[in-house]
């Protein structure tokens, strides 16, 4: 198990992406998958795509995020790569029901983003969680399910 | 290059749970059994408006009590752990300042009930203890801190027979809404199913095989 204490790098920085090349090319570049919720840890234990276990124990002060880069040798590299986050998209039929479905959302503590009319809702684990939980409000075509 | 520099602070694991389903029994369970394989650890308490659980902790003569301090929410405990937990960063700070390099600080949050969770930004890895007791509704009832804590601790599995609770359905539904994440049953009192809860600790935040 590799254990890593200190995030090298972005695999956007330029010296950092063009050695990331050469060993991509030679088929030794190691992936870290997360999602965004994980990156929020400074400790965990995770396998690369290639199956090697990583052992990631971070300073407070230093935060994982797509494309950090905990591994960086002549030969071999580990870069760490986001999943893409779930939002559920809801409209809703007037301003009461924008304000009902507002409130219900911080009172779930859900983290929510806003597009214009719209309402994200980001989704940690399944999603059927958080339909059910709104239900009431969807039964009632006060909230409307877009996508 | 590699980023392996050196100690990067105490990992930090969160205990949650509602009132009286066995956090404070379970801390006294875990600390000797951490300091028995060696780990240098510290504890935070949460309470509402006392220091009861850090009180309780100090005196139990399991741990020096220097290293157990309190955090007085005063208010909503949610907040304390979750949408600002700048208390408790600030005391686990403290500790490992006073105490350090410490390998693991133990944080217990009281009063909160099923929807509540621990920020990220706080702790590396969260418990949330129910009980058998409070009835076998409760995986059902899909709370926040039953989905999404790392470890769910079912306590007090000795209680069953005696409030009607069929535990093989409780953990078959519990196992079910949690959708395979990790899952343990306990019964504090004894130390029953401890053991397997600082395995699982050691092996995801201090790497310990």
């Amino acid at each position: 198990m590799i254990t890593i204490t200190h995030i090298l790098g972005n695999a956007r920085d330029h010296a950092i992406s063009q050695a990331l090349n050469h060993i991509e090319h030679d088929g030794r570049l190691e992936t870290i998958v997360l999602d965004q919720q994980d990156t929020q840890r400074h400790r965990l234990r995770v396998n690369t795509d290639l199956g090697n276990e990583v052992a990631i124990a971070l300073s407070r002060n230093e935060h994982l995020e797509n494309g950090s880069v905990l591994l960086l040798e002549s030969n071999r590299a580990i870069v760490v790569r986001l999943t893409l986050s779930q939002w559920l998209v809801f409209e809703t039929r007037d301003i009461a029901a924008a304000l009902e479905l507002g409130y219900f959302a911080g009172n779930m503590h859900w983290k929510v983003r806003f597009d214009g009319v719209r309402l994200q809702v980001a989704v940690i684990g399944d999603p059927t969680g958080y339909l059910e939980r709104l239900d009431h409000l969807i039964a009632e075509q006060k909230v409307i399910h877009v996508e | 290059m590699s980023g392996q520099l050196g100690h990067s602070g105490a990992a930090r694991v969160g205990i949650g749970g509602p009132v009286g389903s066995g956090k404070t029994r379970l801390l006294e369970q875990i600390i000797p059994r951490f300091i028995q394989r060696g780990t240098n650890i510290a504890v935070i308490t949460n309470d509402l408006v006392t220091h009861e659980d850090a009180i309780r902790v100090r005196r139990s003569g399991l741990i020096a009590p220097e290293r157990v301090l309190a955090v007085e929410t005063g208010a909503c405990p949610h907040s304390a752990i979750r949408e600002d937990p700048t208390l408790n960063i600030q005391a686990a700070d403290l500790l490992e300042e006073r105490f350090g390099p410490l390998d693991l600080i133990l944080i217990e949050s009281g009063g909160d009930n099923l929807a509540s969770s621990f920020s990220l930004d706080l702790v590396d890895f969260w418990l949330f203890v129910i009980d058998v007791a409070g009835g076998d509704d409760i995986p059902r009832k899909r709370g926040l801190g039953v989905m999404q804590c790392d470890l769910l601790v079912i306590n007090k599995t000795d209680l069953a027979p005696y409030v009607g609770v069929d535990l093989a359905r409780m953990e078959q539904e519990a196992r079910q809404v949690r959708n395979g994440r990790a899952m343990l049953m306990t019964n504090c009192a004894t130390g029953n199913g401890v053991d397997q809860i600082v395995d699982l600790i050691a092996r995801e935040v201090l790497f310990e095989d």
